[in-house]
Order: structure tokens, then C-alpha cells, then sequence
């Protein structure tokens, strides 16, 4: 057992024990290699189930939102981030959170190490920095860092913004040179040539909608794909639809998407569906100078304005 | 019980020649997923890959699929009157469906099939259609389909069962039907009955042999549908549920459809489209009253479904084929085989 | 100019736009037929999911105009409009519509002969790029 499972079951037993909280949230192991999944505790028995690994990629402010209860919350770098976004948008105070913070060196790609074998991955191990496979008659042993996740590979914030305990010191936080050297690509690209990447994107999608109930930013009690009057969107299998859906999706996290990558990890159909959010993520930060989820003290682009934005664009 | 040799250096020319009969479907790779859909002129079923992400039950019952068109136009005859669209239900054959999808057509046939109720559109996919199934050598770890009463070899709902043995296919013909596509693919090297027998009984064993997830169903019949319904699990089996609709619409026996009407310019048409129960919409009243308002409803609602209210109305086993798909794909990793052994084992007397 | 006729939705805010084009017409200035207008109360009011509906509907370019800043009649609704419409249009043609199917524009009460200039500006872009067969939802 890793030292921060060890600290995450311990704290979180302790906060049980003296009820200073209800439940803990945090991450149990599945029922799968390569699957550790969302879970609670709500005694200190059961938080001994909690576990922390490289498998640990959705995004667990995703289920605090409008909660009663006290909560205390496993959080990583982009966790934190989301909460911060919970408190700002009012969708829990933060008196009601106990986070217990953990410093975070990524998540691998579950697909990318999946296809390295030619059948099931039976077995999942790791050891630090190292990654063992198992397969049928196959073995691998692969390097963490070489198989992160896009968004972790580019992720300057590892260390959780904002909390109450830590199970681990601090990381040390990446230097990226080009973050946006992903969104660059399509944006050279010439027009038909990126309605063409988005049409081939989007070609399987089932619209099941995990990418969006996965995403702690999307919480709308009556999200505008069920909404009947008007209706915005049809329901089917047409190609307008299915992007129309995708881009309305993407644009509703502008200025508060965390790029914690939990829309393409819930993709049943491992849709790149970060390619939409990513250029939002971009001209936040480029237009606006904003990174979402780092600060309680300053308002999301959307929410506010400055009297000498550009107006280039306008005639 | 016929059985056909089929060498896999026949195997391409076999499949174009019963293109000139059939209009193909078969698991193909989509930008990176193994999908059923119909097969191009050029296509071939990728034969012995792992499980399709998406069953083939889209090939009977379309994701998105018309059925009635109007035309506004009040100078065409008919106008304002909506009819069944044409469609073609010319024979399709459905090459390498795994025996617990063929198991789940049969399971979704009760729905759509009945005494009182007869689908057009379902019903017509499904005369028009041959299923050649391929037994599985090797389940994967999530492959529960014995428990579930179908199984690697299972025969249920095929036409046509293939066992893949390296360089050949042996081709148990199981229905006439089977057999006329058979002999329109030309393939018909018939092969010695029972040494072949043997050899696929040989491989049936080992490939059961090789699913060691075993979930116990035996006492869903006998419990009771309330005490089931009441017990104290659901709430915290459905925190973690994100409710997308993943794991219904990878589902090889899930039915449920929506109703939806589209109008443009001159041309009205009604679709339906998969639905979910995991989606708030699908019980929400006109009144704006929803009996399954919250996620803990719904998610009981599927495996209640599934696992007891499909058993109590049909008694035909449960409405699971055990393929593990939604066991794969689920984001959060609920899972099926636990939850049935939950309900199984669910005796009220030891929560009071 | 293309064979169908190309059809251009304008969202005008109540205020400035809506009245600067009542202020061309009993001007009898001319400009371009295509452009259908919808009153909105502000530019703020428009939301993405609006002129995706447009698109949906067939239409080949859509035009938002509000206040000036510093002008708006709820002192600062067309400020947070610029922020959304800059994150929207440049998503929209990263997506791969083109960047001349969505116009912007300030235009006060009293610059009809601005509204008028600024019509025809639209149009003309608009012609030019033709019909547009993107986001346009075909019948079933």
C-alpha cells in the first residue's frame, strides 16, 4: 500500500470518527484492472477502502453539488480546482467541504496502456514511478510519466489549490513551454479541414451524455438537450444535432473549465472531447489572463468585464 | 444437425458472394471502436476481435430510426397524412454476432413481438434478418453470459453458429435459414458430423471453463418485488452514478425508445430514438411531476428491471445476457454482476 | 449573387440597433432585404444556443448588435455580451464555421446611416462566402 492511501484511509477515518464529517468521497478500487472508480465512506471501516492510484482520473467535486451533507472530499490538483468553482458558483459553502488534498503526478491513459497488449490487461500494478501489466501470456513493465494522460502530461496544477490536509508534501509543479501546442494544431489547420477533424471526432458518438454528467461544471437542473420548450436541439443520431450539442456543451464551460479530463475518461466511445473544451481553455487564459479554479478572490471571465476589452472583432 | 467446413481462404469470397443476396452487417473498427454496422461493398466482418463496444441490436432497432413522414405540402396527395416510410427489408444476414447478443434478440423479441403488441419495424428487421453467430474461444474477464443463461457456445437465437478453429470455420447449421445463407455464400463442404461435434464440444468446455465469474441468480424469483424495491442498498449503490446513459445504450437488451416529431419546410417526419432510464426526461410527466425524479429511483429502476420485474412478467430468466459491457463502460464502474449478487442474497430479516 | 436567396438573422437590441434600423427605414435609407431582424431587450441577452438555432433553421449569417459600451440601457449588459461573443465566435470557427457568418456591431439610436453602412457590410460578406451548409439541420 502506497503512503497516500495509507494517509487518505487514515484521515479519513479520523474525520469520521469525530464526526466532523458525515461521508467521505473519495476513490475506491473497481471491479476491474486499471479501474479505480468514485466511492463513500461513511464509517471509518468503510474508509478503509479508500485507495489512491495512477487510475484515479474523474473528478470528484462532481458529486458535492447542492449536497447537505459535510462532506469530506479527496481532492487533486484539478479536484481542488473544481471546488473552488463549486464554492464560487454557489454550489456548496465552503465550511461544508473538508478537503483532504493530494498532491498529484498524473493519471495514466488507460487506453493508450490497454492497447499495448494484444488482449485483456489482467492485472494492473504499480510501484512508484513504474507500471507493471499483465496480460494472458504477456507482460509489460511501463515508465508513468510516458503514458499520462494528454491533459496530465501539460498540468500545472498538480498540487491541490485549496485545503484542509494533505496526505503527501507538495510536488513540484511543471514547466510547460507551449501549453496550447494541441489547440495550435487544429487552429492551422484550414477551415473544412477542422469541420472535417470535429465531423470525424464526433462519428460514434451515442450522445449518452457521460461527458456531461461527468463533468462537476455541468450541474443545470434542466440542461438546455431537455429542454421542450423551445426545444433547441433534436434528440437523434443527426450529425447537426450531435454537434450542436458538443459545441453548446463545451462553450457552457467557458472560463471554468479545469481541463481535469474527466468528459473524455466517462466517453464510453473514447471521444477526444477535450478538443472543444481546450480552445476555450486557451482564449480564457490568452484573452482574459484566466485560469479557472485558482482563486476564491477574482470573478470567471464570463461573470465580469473590463471597460477596455478588445472590441477589435466588433464593427 | 448439418455441420459445414468452411476454409478461411474461401472465407472473403464466401462473404462477397452473399452479398449478392444479403445486405451484410458485421463488427467493423470506427475511428478506434469495434461497432456493428452495415458492412460497405468492401467490408469485411472483423471476425474474432474482442466484444463490440455497441451490441448489434442497433441492426434490428436503430438508434435513430423513422417511423412515419408526412408531407405538408397541401397540393401532394396524402398530405398531412403520416405513413410508414419505405424501407428496406430485404434479407440481411448478421456475420460474427456473439451468441449472448443473439440471446438478447430473442430477449428484446418479447418486448416487441407479443400476442396483443406486434412492432412493424422491429418485427420486419428481424424476419428479414439471418444470424450468423461466432462462439467465443476465448471470454474476456467481464464475460458473465453462463450465469445468465447464454454462454461462449450458446446457441439461442443463431441461425448459424461458427467455431473459429485457426484455419477454419465449422458452421453448425442450426435453422433453415442458416442454411440458405450457407449455400448462397457457397459454402458447403459439409463435415463429418460427429468428429466435429466432438471437436466443438471439446472447445465449448474449455472456453466455459475459462469464465470463472459466476453470479448467482437462483434466488431473484422468490424474493419479494417490494422488499427488493424497499431494501436500504440502492441509496448507496447510486451515489457514484453519473447517470449518463452508457450503460443502457450499450446494453444488448435494452429496448426503451422516445418519440420524437420533426418538422421541416414542407416535410414532417416521427422519429424514435434510443431512450435511457437513466435520464431524468424518461418518466417526467406532462405536469411536470416525475415519479423517478431522483438518480437512486432510476438506478434501481434499471437493475430492478433487469434482474426482477423482466423475471416476474416473462419467467425467462433474467433480462441480462451477462456480455460485460456495461461492466466495461460504465465511468464509474457499477457493476452488474455485484449488484445481482446483492439482490440475490438480500434477505429483509437481516437489515431489521 | 447565389442562387437561393440568402437569408441573414439580426439580433438588435432594443434600445440602440433596433432603433437605429427604425431610424433608417423612416430615413428611407436603403439596405440589403436579406437581413430579418429580431428585437432582443439587450445584446446580453443573446445567448450561443440562439444563433445556433438560426444556423439550425437555414439561415446563412447572423449579425448581434447592441449599445456602445458605456451606452447600454442597463449600463453594462453589452460589456458581458463582448466577452461571451468572443469566446463563442472563435469556438464556433475553430469548429470549422466560417469566421465571416457571425458580425458583431455597436450602433447607437442615431446612426442609421452606421446600421445602414454596416447592412450592407454583413450582406455583402455574407453573399459572398453563399449559402451556408454548416450546424444547418436537414429535414429527416
Amino acid at each position: 500500500m502506497n503512503n497516500y492511501t495509507k494517509n487518505i484511509r487514515k484521515i479519513s477515518s479520523n474525520l469520521l470518527e469525530d464526526g466532523r464529517v458525515d461521508l467521505v468521497l473519495g476513490f475506491k478500487r473497481g471491479t476491474l484492472p486499471m479501474a479505480s472508480v468514485p466511492g463513500i465512506a461513511r464509517t471509518p471501516e468503510e474508509a478503509q477502502g479508500f485507495v489512491w492510484d495512477t487510475n484515479c482520473r474523474l473528478n470528484l467535486a462532481n458529486y458535492i453539488t447542492d449536497q447537505k451533507e459535510k462532506i469530506g472530499i479527496i481532492a487533486k490538483g484539478c479536484d481542488s480546482r473544481n471546488i473552488v468553482n463549486h464554492i464560487m458558483e454557489n454550489k456548496i459553502p465552503r465550511d461544508q467541504v473538508y478537503i483532504i488534498g493530494v498532491p498529484c503526478t498524473g493519471m495514466v491513459d488507460k487506453n493508450r496502456i490497454r492497447a499495448l497488449l494484444d488482449d485483456e490487461i489482467k492485472e494492473f500494478k504499480e510501484e512508484g514511478e513504474v507500471i507493471l501489466i499483465r496480460g494472458a501470456g504477456q507482460e509489460r513493465v511501463l515508465d508513468k510519466e510516458a503514458y499520462l494522460r494528454d491533459n496530465c502530461k501539460i498540468c500545472t496544477h498538480r498540487n491541490p489549490v485549496i485545503h484542509d490536509d494533505l496526505v503527501g508534501a507538495l510536488v513540484k509543479e511543471q514547466k510547460i513551454e507551449d501549453p496550447f501546442r494541441d489547440v495550435a494544431a487544429i487552429e492551422a489547420m484550414e477551415g473544412e479541414e477542422r469541420w472535417n477533424h470535429f465531423e470525424g471526432l464526433l462519428s460514434n458518438c451515442i450522445r449518452c451524455y457521460a461527458c456531461r454528467n461527468a463533468c462537476p461544471l455541468c450541474y443545470c437542473p434542466a440542461c438546455f438537450v431537455d429542454e421542450s420548450k423551445p426545444q433547441w436541439i433534436g434528440k437523434g443520431q443527426d450529425p447537426t444535432d450531435i454537434r450542436t450539442f458538443h459545441f453548446l456543451r463545451a462553450y457552457h464551460c467557458a472560463g471554468r473549465c479545469t481541463d481535469c479530463g474527466a468528459c473524455e475518461e466517462a466517453c464510453p466511445m473514447d471521444i477526444q472531447v477535450r478538443d472543444f473544451t481546450r480552445k476555450l481553455v486557451k482564449d480564457s487564459f490568452e484573452i482574459y489572463g484566466w485560469e479557472p479554479g485558482l482563486t476564491l478572490d477574482r470573478r470567471p471571465p464570463l461573470e465580469t468585464f473590463k471597460p477596455e476589452d478588445s472590441d477589435k472583432f466588433i464593427k | 444437425m448439418k455441420i459445414i467446413k468452411i476454409d478461411k481462404n474461401d472465407w472473403t469470397r464466401g462473404i462477397d458472394k452473399s452479398r449478392e443476396t444479403y445486405q451484410l452487417f458485421g463488427p467493423v473498427t470506427d475511428s478506434g471502436q469495434s461497432i456493428f454496422k452495415q458492412l460497405d461493398k468492401n467490408a469485411y466482418p472483423e471476425m474474432g476481435g474482442t466484444n463490440s463496444v455497441m451490441s448489434p441490436k442497433s441492426v434490428l432497432f436503430p438508434q435513430t430510426e423513422k417511423i412515419l413522414a408526412a408531407s405538408l405540402d397541401a397540393s401532394m396527395e396524402n398530405h398531412h397524412i403520416m405513413q410508414r416510410p419505405a424501407a428496406d427489408y430485404s434479407r440481411r444476414a448478421v456475420i460474427g454476432i456473439r451468441p449472448y447478443d443473439a440471446k438478447a434478440v430473442r430477449l428484446v423479441k418479447l418486448n416487441f413481438d407479443t400476442a396483443d403488441y406486434r412492432d412493424p419495424y422491429w418485427c420486419d428487421a428481424h424476419g428479414a434478418t439471418t444470424f450468423v453467430g461466432l462462439a467465443v474461444n476465448q471470454p474476456s474477464a467481464v464475460d458473465f453470459s453462463i450465469s445468465m443463461g447464454s454462454g461462449p457456445f450458446g446457441e439461442e437465437g443463431l441461425d448459424v453458429l461458427l467455431v473459429d478453429l485457426e484455419d477454419h470455420y465449422l458452421a453448425k447449421v442450426l435453422t433453415p435459414k442458416g442454411g440458405a445463407y450457407l449455400s448462397d455464400a457457397g459454402f458447403d463442404a459439409a463435415a463429418e458430423t460427429d468428429a466435429s461435434l466432438t471437436t466443438i464440444e471439446t472447445m465449448q468446455l474449455a472456453a466455459e471453463a475459462a469464465i470463472t465469474t459466476t453470479v448467482p441468480t437462483d434466488r431473484l424469483q422468490e424474493k419479494a418485488l417490494l422488499d427488493l424495491h424497499g431494501a436500504p442498498f440502492w441509496e448507496d449503490l447510486a451515489f457514484t452514478c453519473i447517470n449518463c446513459g452508457t450503460c443502457t445504450f450499450v446494453c444488448p437488451t435494452c429496448w426503451c425508445f422516445d418519440i420524437q416529431d420533426e418538422t421541416k419546410g414542407k416535410s414532417t417526419s416521427r422519429f424514435r430514438n434510443w431512450d435511457t432510464c437513466m435520464s431524468p426526461l424518461f418518466t417526467l410527466h406532462g405536469s411536470g411531476h416525475n415519479p423517478r425524479g431522483k438518480k437512486t429511483q432510476r438506478v434501481r429502476q434499471r437493475f430492478m428491471h433487469k434482474l426482477k420485474y423482466f423475471l416476474d412478467k416473462y419467467d425467462q430468466g433474467t433480462m441480462c445476457v451477462g456480455c460485460g459491457r456495461c461492466v466495461e463502460k460504465c465511468p464509474v464502474n457499477i457493476d452488474i454482476r455485484s449488484i445481482c449478487s446483492t439482490m440475490n442474497a438480500y434477505d429483509p430479516k437481516d437489515v431489521a | 449573387m447565389a442562387e437561393k436567396r440568402i437569408k441573414i438573422v439580426a439580433f438588435l437590441c432594443n434600445w440602440c440597433s433596433y432603433g437605429a434600423a427604425d431610424l433608417a427605414g423612416v430615413s428611407r435609407m436603403q439596405y440589403p432585404a436579406d437581413i430579418r431582424i429580431i428585437r432582443v431587450p439587450c445584446s446580453g441577452r443573446v445567448e450561443p444556443r440562439m444563433i445556433l438555432a438560426a444556423f439550425r433553421e437555414g439561415v446563412d449569417g447572423v449579425w448581434v448588435s447592441g449599445c456602445h459600451p458605456g451606452e447600454c440601457h442597463y449600463l453594462e449588459g453589452n460589456y458581458y455580451a463582448r466577452r461571451k461573443f468572443v469566446l463563442m465566435a472563435n469556438l464556433l470557427s475553430h469548429m470549422g464555421l466560417d469566421k465571416g457568418r457571425i458580425h458583431f456591431s455597436w450602433i447607437s439610436s442615431a446612426e442609421a446611416t452606421k446600421f445602414a453602412r454596416v447592412a450592407r457590410e454583413v450582406a455583402h460578406e455574407i453573399v459572398s462566402l453563399g449559402p451556408n451548409e454548416k450546424l444547418v439541420k436537414k429535414a429527416g
